[in-house]
Parts: structure tokens; C-alpha cells; sequence
């Protein structure tokens, strides 16, 4: 007997269920247990371009005076700007240029956590990439998340950008010395954080002149 | 914002699978994205198309599916949705709180992943 096969395509489904988002928080698992294993308090520092990541990064850590038990991996596109100015603080410093991506991700982190000779080191400070909206969705593994907006980004920054305030667990307000001349009303500001994050510290600094900075050391818990 | 790197991820997924598969065309593909997550499922399949040209996979169909989100209260045991959430620009958020006992103990159970869960393929 002839059979006559049909030779249409063969169509099938792959079954995949592989989430693309879940590898970033496995990788951030690990990180924090291994800063856990070296009792490294790990504080992702976040904020848009300008905020003064940088320049309270500074302040701290020239408050700390801890020398080299403080580290900073500083996240940037292109320049060693950023890790140049904080370098001059003393601390451990290595800059993670991220090329084209917004944010940090917890590979990069572990990749410079594996360049970087940590012992003694007690803090580590991770500054990520100026930009409020991706590295909310991309923990890296650290203890404690800043989120540092400043007046100079105008009167509607936090209720434009409620998630990663939310994701925060401490916001700051820096430049509040420049609220008058930018018209910018602080205790709106700061009704806006209650109502995003009631329940984390809300604290107003000028990181250039150092107003604020022990309110944020007490509030990460990092002994002075 | 980040639409365009997790788009790359999944596009590598998908010609991995469908090459390891010997697929000759991917006809369709199946995404699940998270409420609580910051994408955007139109510029993912946006990205996706684009990326997907000059391969087995242009012109292949992308379906994205939202996940609801729900939560689970460590201290009260509730599970469950996160209806409760104030106001509708706050929507793609975690409530701060659990709806049934006010209690702070609470995590995302779902709503936060960007699942690739199936993809259709013609030998």
C-alpha cells in the first residue's frame, strides 16, 4: 500500500518559564552573603544625575574617618570622575563603568567585590548610576538602599518617581540651602516622602557644608 | 527604561531554544510580565520585533500576559491581592502595609518577574 505523508511544517511549543528578572536577584542573594561572611555593611546609594551621590558619599565617609575599612565601588557610563573625587577621601575605591546600561546589576557588583581586597573593610558603598527609575528594579545585594533627591530636580521628583522611593530605606533631601532660590517648597517635599515611604527616615542635608550628614550615619547604622 | 536590555535577554532565549531545537522559524513567543515590575510591555515587544529581524524569529508573534500581583503578610497570613493600594498612580507599587491586619511584614509573593514562558516553533 503507497501512504502519502502531508509535509507541512512540524509546529511545536518549548516550554521555556525562565525568568529573566530572577537571575539579577539570585546574584544579589549571594553578594549579600558574602558581605555577611566578611561583616561588610553594604549601602546602595541612588539618585538622579546630580542629586550629590557623590558629594554625601564624600561627606560620610570624611565623617567615618575609618580611612581604608571603607570601600565604594562607584557605578558611572565612561568616567573615573566620580571615584577620583571620593578616592580623595581616603577610602578604597574602584569605578565599575557600565558603558551603556542605566544602572549597576549584581553581576557587576560581584565582579568588582572579586577586584577589590576587602579585608578589614567595614563599609562598603556602592554608588549607582544616576537614575531614578531602573536600578529600583535591580537590587545588588547591599544592606540598605539612600535614595538622594535634591531640590535643584524641582517640586515633583518623588511623586514622579514613587517606586524606587518606595524601595528605599532611607531618603535624603540634599541642597536644601538652595530650596529659596529654586522655590521649592521642603515640607511639600517632604509630605510627598510621607506619603510614598511613611515609615523609613526622611533626612534634609547639604552635603557640601555637612548639615545632615550624622543624621544619615545614625540612620544606616554605621558607627561613627 | 532598562526594556531594551531585558528585551536582548529575551531574544537570546528564545534563538537559544529554538536552535537547540533546530526550529527553522519561531512562529510565536509567550511573556509574562509582573504588575509590580518597571516594564513596560509594549516597548518590550517593541524591542523584541526589532531584534528579532534577520533572524529565524522575525516577524514572529509576542504575546505578553500581565501578572497580577499578591503579597503574603508574614505576621497575619494573609495572601492574597493588593486591592487596597490608595491611589491609581500608586497602582504598580507594593502596598506599604497589609490590607487585613496593617502590619508591616509584608513581601511580593508575585508581580515581580519577567517570565519567557513558551515559545512556538516550525521544523
Amino acid at each position: 500500500m503507497k501512504i502519502i505523508k502531508t509535509k507541512g511544517p512540524e509546529i511545536f511549543d518549548i516550554e521555556l518559564g525562565k525568568d529573566l528578572l530572577a537571575k539579577n536577584k539570585k546574584l544579589a542573594k549571594e553578594n549579600r552573603k558574602r558581605f555577611n561572611r566578611s561583616d561588610i555593611l553594604a549601602i546602595d546609594i541612588m539618585g538622579s544625575i546630580g542629586s550629590g551621590k557623590t558629594s554625601l558619599i564624600k561627606a560620610i565617609i570624611k565623617r567615618l574617618g575609618m580611612g581604608k575599612k571603607v570601600a565604594v565601588i562607584a557605578g558611572d557610563l565612561t568616567t573615573t570622575i566620580d571615584a577620583e573625587r571620593i578616592e580623595a577621601e581616603g577610602a578604597l575605591v574602584i569605578q565599575v563603568n557600565t558603558g551603556k546600561e542605566c544602572h549597576l546589576d549584581a553581576n557587576l557588583i560581584r565582579r568588582a567585590a572579586d577586584s577589590m581586597n576587602l579585608d578589614g573593610v567595614k563599609v562598603l558603598f556602592i554608588e549607582n548610576v544616576g537614575n531614578l527609575i531602573c536600578p529600583g528594579e535591580f537590587p545588588l545585594g547591599a544592606h540598605k538602599r539612600l535614595v538622594v533627591t535634591s531640590v535643584t530636580e524641582g517640586p515633583y521628583t518623588l511623586l514622579k518617581h514613587p517606586y524606587i522611593f518606595r524601595e528605599a530605606d532611607v531618603i535624603v533631601l540634599n541642597k536644601i540651602d538652595l530650596a529659596k532660590p529654586m522655590r521649592v517648597s521642603i515640607p511639600q517635599l517632604e509630605k510627598d516622602a510621607q506619603k510614598i515611604n511613611s515609615q523609613i527616615p526622611f533626612i534634609k542635608t547639604n552635603a557640601l557644608s555637612g548639615i545632615g550628614i550624622s543624621k544619615i550615619i545614625n540612620a544606616l547604622g554605621l558607627k561613627t | 527604561m532598562h526594556e531594551f536590555s531585558i528585551s536582548s535577554e529575551i531574544v537570546r532565549s528564545v534563538l537559544d531554544a529554538a536552535g537547540k531545537n533546530k526550529g527553522k522559524k519561531v512562529l510565536s513567543i509567550q511573556l509574562e510580565i509582573g504588575e509590580l515590575t518597571h516594564l513596560n510591555g509594549e516597548q518590550v515587544a517593541f524591542w523584541v520585533h526589532e531584534l528579532f529581524k534577520g533572524s529565524v524569529a522575525e516577524g514572529a508573534e509576542v504575546k505578553i500576559k500581565t501578572t497580577k500581583a499578591r503579597i503574603h503578610c508574614k505576621a497575619c497570613g494573609y495572601r492574597g491581592g493588593m486591592e487596597s493600594d490608595q491611589e491609581d498612580s500608586f497602582r504598580h507599587l507594593m502596598p506599604l502595609t497589609c490590607p487585613r491586619c496593617n502590619g508591616i511584614q509584608i513581601r511580593a509573593v508575585k508581580g515581580r518577574e519577567c517570565i519567557l514562558r513558551r515559545i512556538q516553533v516550525a521544523r
